[in-house]
């Protein structure tokens, strides 16, 4: 069993909590007491943070829809696909017909590179994330 | 009762002796990480571990004797019906560096899981368990061991118990395995002066001074026994406990669990058994959704009670066992040790 | 928060404003009732009971949507009592002259008439406040999600100047933030208006720079805020979207116009670990790794920069977004798509963003991380912010007068709703507590919170489903009864599917943050016949 110590995924506190993981599982959550935010505890979503991790309803592979209904496929497929209908949609209809969310769930460096892309890659100011929600 | 052994082990040869154990068995130990935390950490590489004997480990033995969330079984569905497996083998592990409260712990953990019937799944990992306690010599911040007769210097109950003095560790051997230990590196110790016992007998008088705690743990006790505590005293404490559970996840002698299914995909699934806290509201919910205990006045009445009232009266030792893990980490600033104020406050009737 | 969370329990006061604290910033509400166990004095302005207003001193539980009018019935009463900081008012602020002057032209017996709290509570409240010389303001959505939620935020600026309770380790104003990175999500400019450390679009230095860095042209227009795209509607400007981790068709105002949108792009792709009701919809679905299965950084309420650490590789075929976008990146020839760790990319954040220009990732592997501003690398961070200066210079004192919330009740629609987060175990649109086996058995379905005496009313048996009507549209919920809300209104939260609340919330927003107004709607309440 090792610990790893992660911020927790839930609210704005940003508790330290190790991550207790045994044969690439992740079994348990634990506060840490020296961080100066969970002082040695977690609230009830903190201490069941784990749980939703191996959920069977994680999504594991990419779906792209096909007549109708949501196919699995490679990533290629899944990537070059969304690539090339960002690109038509910038040159039919303009970049600043692209609208992207990013999210608050996501960490700084992949909200950066989501806002470079729809700055630099796609050319649209479009960007936001449920900050006001 | 086995017979105590007794022998002397100079600090230079604890290293080496860990060693040794580290080959036959799994050695865990407090760690003490970058970011200053005290852990029970898996020993892979005993020159690169900084073992901690200076703080208290933040969690007891509980994440490894009775995980957060373990396997039980795992079932497949095939053409012939369900196959259930039985989870993994566990390896023999030896515990140094354990606190005398969380022996006591162990032992009263023992206790719950061997009646009606053994339960397998935790002896499964409790027989192959060696535990080394180290008697504390400086009670942390929050401790209250003497208070609850769970430390600080165990008479019983350990494999092993270490007491530090100063250049050496005076080494008792309590049971079986701890002595069949002894026995076969007996080379890294010597034998036990007059001095040596005398000066244990010394730190074990300094100790008792130096709780800074005042917890009437056993008057509390007693007085439960045949008192009721006022409501008001329940109302106060439930109307600021906001239903984490850490309380009952960092306490050494909770052992309340759910067990639940969770399936891998249409065909696989675990069957796994988790921590629950008895403060949680669904902990006691009944399926047509009626509660025999209302949250709001009575969670904390039957945790408190149970560790204090009802453990006393059936084992004449409460089932805290002062470790002080529990203390200022609640959000409400509702621990036991509130409880115990109060209640020693006389506000009883 | 321009405090840090562990400098709350060193205040004497602290007004707490619109935020359910126990339940939505557990480790707050700690430090909070940890000053309260030190002497502190708590006063709580909350239409609903919370637990939190219940250990207050004083608990104004105003009428929905009345901030305005009590913020300055509270400064009103301050002067009154001539309890204001004339010193810190004439060092450190401008135009108070005016403020003032609103202030005596307001009736109080007519602020207690809107706000619905007696006068003297109100100059309770006051004194108690101005009194203290450390008081700090905790606010959250309760105080944004209104039509007037600028305005809103700027009454309780103005509390805090008037009194000089700002720019001190144990005073300031406290915006509490929801989600573990709104703060990071902000910094880095996942917003339409400005560019990452909030350097607006037209300030030509910082485009200089990004240009160079980025080596290409940078659009100067401000984009289109969230709403604004999801509302855009069958006809609207946007015609294809990529949604990363968010579920708009649950979390946004009025869905049914969020849901035409989405149905009708020409294309939409959804990154997310669940498939989320947005993602249902989606053309591409792509699988993310959780926050277990990667690294980077977040930056939580107090600006506290943080690593977070790989536990386990990703489950299937997941990958982390950060990778995705950089793969899309590459397809679509953006720029500098080519960063081989989250350290590499926090290099080019610190390069073009002042307020992060020492976070390093040696640096934030030790002491729990840096909280921002944090200029270089010698710099040690920043605790609390507006330390002899407020960003603009001088703090500027602007009126704030009450307005009616865009839907006020009326014979039709006689009940005010308020939505927000329901409960300690759920988040937001549930879509990670709802995948947990505990969270889900402590609190398994969405209740709408009722009044004793609207409940008898009503006719209602305990936990009897009702249907609550708007003019948009009518959900169907259990009830609980429960003195947390007064009569005439009822709360729910967001977090179940089933009961899509936002399928009834008014659209409108504040036209400055485009905060839409979550915290008041007219609703009936019908009894479900039984058929």
């Amino acid at each position: 069993m090792r610990d790893v110590m992660t911020i927790c995924n839930y609210c704005g506190c940003g508790c330290g909590v190790y991550l207790k993981v045994h044969n690439n599982t992740v079994i348990g959550s634990y506060p840490s007491r020296h961080h100066p935010i969970s002082r040695g505890n977690l609230c009830s979503k903190g201490w069941h943070l784990h749980e939703f991790v191996h959920s069977s309803n994680r999504l594991t592979q990419p779906l792209l829809r096909k007549s109708g209904s949501l196919t699995p496929v490679s990533w290629e497929e899944a990537l070059d696909y969304t690539a090339k209908a960002l690109l038509t949609a910038k040159e039919q209809t303009g970049a600043d017909s692209i609208g992207i969310l990013s999210s608050a769930k996501c960490t700084n460096e992949e909200n950066y590179l989501l806002q470079k892309l729809a700055r630099a890659g796609l050319g649209t100011n479009n960007i936001d994330h449920c900050a006001r929600l | 009762m086995l017979d105590l052994n007794e022998m002397i082990l100079p600090k230079d040869n604890l290293t080496p002796l860990l060693r040794k154990l580290a080959k036959d068995a799994r050695l865990i130990a407090p760690i003490k990480n970058s970011y200053g935390d005290t852990l029970f950490t898996v020993i892979d590489d005993i020159d690169k571990a900084a073992i901690d004997l200076e703080n208290q480990p933040q969690a007891s033995l509980k994440p490894y004797l009775l995980p957060q969330q373990e396997t039980l079984a795992t079932y497949r569905n095939t053409e012939g019906g369900y196959i259930f497996a039985e989870a993994d083998e566990e390896p023999e592990s030896i515990y140094f560096g354990v606190r005398s409260c969380d022996l006591t712990a162990v032992l009263y953990t023992d206790l719950v899981f061997s009646r009606p019937v053994k339960d397998s799944s935790y002896f499964k990992r409790r027989n192959k368990s060696l535990l080394i306690t180290i008697g504390c010599n400086h009670p942390f911040s929050n401790c209250f061991c003497e208070a609850s007769n769970s430390g600080p210097y165990l008479e019983y109950g350990y494999d092993l118990q270490f007491i530090d003095l100063g250049d050496a560790y005076f080494v008792s051997a309590g049971r079986r395995k701890g002595l069949d230990l002894l026995e076969k590196w007996l080379y890294f110790f010597r034998a036990v002066t007059d001095s040596d016992r005398e000066k244990r007998y010394q730190l074990q008088l300094e100790v008792r001074g130096k709780f800074t705690q005042n917890i009437q743990v056993s008057q509390v006790c007693q007085l439960l026994q045949d008192h009721e505590v006022d409501d008001s005293i329940w109302r106060k404490l439930s109307g600021r406990c906001y239903d984490c559970g850490g309380c009952a996840y960092v306490c050494p002698t909770c052992t309340c669990f759910s067990v639940d299914d969770a399936a891998i995909d249409e065909n696989h699934g675990l069957r796994l058994r988790s921590w629950d806290a008895c403060t949680s509201s669904g902990f006691t919910r009944m399926t047509g959704g009626h509660n025999p205990v209302d949250r709001r006045t009575d969670a904390l009445k039957r945790r408190f009670l149970h560790k204090l009232k009802y453990d006393y009266a059936e084992h004449g030792k409460p089932s805290c066992t002062g470790c002080g893990r529990c203390v200022d980490i609640c959000f409400g600033g509702v621990d036991i040790t509130t409880f115990i104020s109060l209640a020693a406050k006389g506000e009883t009737v | 928060m321009t405090n840090s969370i562990g400098e709350l329990q060193g205040a004497d006061v602290l007004l707490v404003t619109g935020s359910n604290t126990t339940e939505t910033h557990p480790q707050i509400a700690r430090n909070i009732l940890e000053g309260v166990d030190r002497g502190a004095k708590l006063i709580v302005i909350d239409p609903r009971k919370t637990e939190l207003a219940r250990q207050a001193h004083v608990h104004l539980a105003l009428r929905p949507g009345t901030d305005i009018a009590l913020v300055n019935g509270i400064m009103r009463s301050i002067i009154d009592e001539n309890l204001a900081d004339d010193l810190f008012i004439s060092m450190r602020t401008e135009q108070y002259e005016k403020l003032r002057d609103y202030l005596f032209r307001l009736n109080l017996d007519e602020i207690a008439a809107i706000t619905g709290i007696g006068l003297s509570t109100i100059r309770k409240a006051a004194k108690i406040y101005a009194r203290s010389s450390n008081a700090v303001i905790c606010y959250c959505l309760g105080v944004t999600q209104h039509t007037c939620g600028t305005d809103n935020v700027q009454a309780v600026a103005n509390l805090a100047m008037l009194t000089g309770n700002i720019e001190k380790a144990y005073g300031g104003v406290d915006p509490l933030r929801g989600q573990n990175n709104v703060q990071g999500a902000c910094d880095m400019a996942a917003l339409p208006a400005v560019l990452p450390g909030y350097q607006g679009l037209d300030n030509i230095d910082a485009r200089r720079r990004f240009q160079q860095v980025w080596n290409c042209d940078i659009p100067q227009t401000p984009g289109l805020s969230l709403t604004e795209m999801t509302h855009s509607g069958a006809e609207g400007d946007i015609r294809a979207m990529y949604i990363m981790g968010e579920n708009p068709v649950l979390s946004d105002p009025h869905l049914k116009r969020v849901e035409t949108t989405l149905k009708q792009l020409d294309f939409l792709a959804v990154s997310d670990i669940f498939l989320t009701e947005t993602a249902a919809l989606a053309h591409v679905v792509f699988p993310a790794a959780s926050f277990a299965e990667k690294g980077g950084t977040i930056t939580n309420s107090e600006r506290r920069v943080q690593l977070c650490r790989k536990a386990i590789p990703p489950i299937g075929k997941c990958r982390a977004d950060g990778h995705i976008i950089m793969e899309l990146g590459r397809r679509l020839n953006c720029p500098g798509m080519d960063f081989t760790s989250n350290a590499e990319i926090m290099e080019e954040i610190s390069l073009l963003t002042p307020i992060y220009g020492g976070m390093h990732y040696d640096r934030l592997e030790e002491n729990w991380g840096l909280q921002w501003p944090c200029w270089n690398r010698d710099h040690p961070g920043t605790k609390f912010l507006h330390k002899h200066n407020f960003t603009r210079g001088k703090g500027q004192f602007t009126i704030t007068r009450h307005r009616e919330p865009a839907e006020t009740v009326e014979t039709k629609y006689p009940f005010t709703l308020v939505t927000g987060r329901g409960s300690y175990h759920h988040y937001h649109t549930a879509t990670m507590t709802r995948n947990s086996r505990r969270l889900v058995r402590e609190y398994p379905e969405a209740l709408l919170e009722i009044n004793e005496k609207d409940s008898r009313a009503l006719q209602l048996q305990p936990g009897e489903p009702v249907e609550v009507h708007s003019r948009r549209g009518s959900v169907r919920v259990k009830t609980v009864v429960t003195d947390r809300v007064q009569p005439g209104t009822v709360f729910t939260s967001f977090h179940f599917w089933e009961v899509p609340i936002n399928q009834l919330t008014v659209d409108a927003m504040d036209s400055r943050s485009k905060c839409p107004e979550f915290k008041v709607c007219s609703v009936n309440i019908k009894k479900v016949s039984h058929a």
